[in-house]
């Protein structure tokens, strides 16, 4: 493999190792705050896909497809945090996984009830939809580095959120004391279901950006919801910032994997993980 | 010393093998009813280990359905493809590789609980899944087939022949009682008592002198090879095995209907794999979207029972938990 090709497969992994985090931070934000593990978290990626494709194709936007979609992942968020999450909080893990599995199947009868079965595309926006040369011969399509850009600006803006705003404060209390801040007077139901629309939000805003360059499938939402898994055990459960370093780890793993060793592509993120959870079975930033 | 738990549990295991027993004699050579009650009776088996295993040792994994299809696939690829082999002995192997296998797989997930737990289980029996479903030898997502079914001789001597449906049904409805039996002795011996207390409490089970860490890996891995033996008679049944035995929502269903048999009650097992199948062949036949009413049931299941069938039942014949 020569450099150049090293080089756009780094940008590959990269892309995908931000794109990971974006849903994985969601995942890993509600369990760290709610104590909730929310299975119907790559769901809601699948949702944010196929969304995208219903609003481009009504609207000819794919910025206003962007937005729309945006508004109805958070109000999904809210609906589901108030009427059935919230009879959670005092329940076993077994009632959060049985409870998230009756929403992905209803996801997924809605997807297909909606949309279909056949594999669905979007079109690139026309302004990202150049590519801009790395070398003399090689060219990255620009959409792709505006996925990792947003990715960025995301991820820079939950750093900010949680450690420099009040909301974050609360967040990062929530973590560590539930008890403590609901007796400090913080309103924790209303604290969870911000929380929790954010995670759904994050998990949407991936399906969104990610819809015009993956093919929209049913069960591409599981598919994701396992990497995402991975992620988050390597990173440590509930670290945000375990998250963002096990997401580029896994990312750039899987992308050289299928490139240098096509055969163990799709094990190789399941083999780093469990070489890591040998050395720490409590992922490497647990806090 | 009786092996049932309370009155319910004892009616209910008399009437249902009481009925399991004659039902062929009823269907008269209705080869699809008695395939379809085989299946579910194989699902049930799978759906007892589970049971055991979430129920009593309070271990969730969402990976169970990998020791169901490993199960269906160390036969295929052990067994030579243009000969019976004997069922008694690659029972037997099927089993015991099962068990190799979850020893180690348990020795790297039993070092985790609670929801790390259930995520480790669910990726790897995803990188199972991958594993078969990429390889080249294994026959990728199409699988493998199964050529020649077993003969099922001891000494000699063969009283039932596989590829006859009733003959099969009652091969199921036999392993289906043993396994029950199994379960039940296996709760009521002193192994049994230990691994309730680690339940109950660990750290006094802990401070108790038993090595957690044991007890938990040995019901873990009883509890597999009992899954990859449902998986060698689905194998068996159909004659073919591949990847999507081992798929993430096989685990998941089968988690729900523990539930809804009751949880860690092991004959409502039985109950939860009948009733989920049942409303599920019910609902498919009146909508392609019969998703959308198993996950607004499941929710609402999950909301609302408490012990499951089993407990309802408990309750109905005036029993206490």
């Amino acid at each position: 493999m020569d450099t150049s090709l090293f080089l756009v497969q780094l940008l590959n992994g990269v892309q995908y190792g931000l794109l990971l985090f974006l849903i994985a931070s969601g995942l890993t934000l509600v369990f760290g705050v709610m104590g909730i593990l929310n299975l119907a978290h790559g769901s809601m990626y699948m949702i944010g896909a196929y969304l995208a494709y219903y609003f481009t194709t009504l609207t000819d936007s794919f910025l206003l497809a962007f937005i729309i979609s945006g508004a109805i992942a958070l109000v999904i968020g809210i609906i589901i945090e108030r009427c059935l999450i919230i009879h959670l909080y005092k329940r076993d893990h077994l009632d959060q996984v049985l409870l998230t599995v009756g929403l992905i199947f209803i996801f997924n009868a809605t997807q297909s009830f909606v949309w279909g079965n056949d594999p669905l595309g979007v079109e690139v926006p026309e302004i990202l939809s150049g590519s801009i040369g790395l070398t003399d011969i090689i060219e990255y399509p620009v959409y792709r580095l505006f996925i990792s850009l947003l990715c960025l600006v995301v991820a820079a803006t939950m750093y900010f959120t949680i450690n420099k705003t009040r909301l974050g404060m609360m967040i990062r209390a929530g973590e560590s004391d539930r008890a403590m801040v609901e007796n400090l007077g913080v309103d924790i139901s209303k604290l969870f279901t911000i929380v929790f629309a954010i995670g759904v939000f994050l998990a949407s805003l991936a399906g969104i950006v990610s819809a015009p360059i993956v093919s929209l499938v049913p069960g591409m939402g599981e598919h994701v919801l396992i990497s995402c898994f991975v992620v988050v055990v390597i990173g440590g459960l509930g670290s945000i910032k375990g998250a963002f370093i096990a997401a580029l780890i896994v990312g750039i793993v899987d992308t050289y994997a299928s490139v240098l060793l096509p055969q163990v592509s799709s094990m190789s993120i399941y083999l780093l993980m469990a070489l890591i959870l040998l050395a720490k079975p409590q992922g490497l930033f647990k806090n | 010393m009786s092996i049932f738990s309370n009155k319910s549990e004892k009616i209910f295991i008399y009437l249902f093998f009481a009925i399991g027993l004659f039902i062929p004699l009823f269907l008269e050579g209705n080869t699809f009813y008695i395939n379809k009650f085989s299946t579910i009776i194989i699902l049930a088996i799978f759906v007892m280990s589970l049971d055991y295993l979430v129920g009593r040792t309070g271990m969730i994994t969402l990976g169970h359905a990998m020791f169901y299809g490993l199960g269906g696939y160390i036969f295929t690829i052990l067994a030579p493809e243009y000969e019976a082999v004997n069922f008694w002995v690659y029972t037997f192997y099927v089993m015991l590789i099962s068990g190799c296998i979850a020893l180690i797989v348990g020795l790297i997930v039993l070092r985790t609980s609670g929801i790390y737990m259930i995520m480790i289980t669910l990726a790897l029996a995803q990188m199972t899944f991958y594993f078969f479903a990429d390889s080249v030898e294994y026959g990728g997502q199409d699988g493998l087939f199964i050529y020649i079914k077993p003969e099922t001789s001891i000494f000699g001597l063969s009283f039932l022949d596989l590829e006859n449906e009733t003959h099969f049904y009652y091969l199921c409805l036999l392993s289906l009682f043993n396994c029950f039996v199994f379960f039940k002795v296996i709760m009521n011996s002193s192994f049994g008592r230990v691994v309730d207390a680690l339940k109950e409490n660990p750290d006094r089970a802990t401070a108790l002198g038993y090595n957690i860490f044991h007890f938990r890996l040995i019901a873990y891995v009883l509890s597999s090879s009992l899954a990859a033996y449902a998986g060698y008679l689905f194998a068996l049944q159909f004659g073919f095995v591949n990847p999507s035995m081992m798929s993430w929502d096989i685990s998941a269903t089968a988690l729900v209907m523990t539930l809804l048999g009751g949880l860690g009650s092991v004959y409502g097992a039985i109950i939860g794999s009948f009733m989920y199948e049942g409303l599920h062949y019910y609902i498919e036949h009146l909508t392609e979207y019969w998703m959308f009413f198993m996950g607004a049931l499941i929710i609402v299941l999950v909301l609302t029972l408490k012990h499951g069938m089993a407990g309802f039942l408990n309750n109905l014949s005036g029993g206490k938990r």
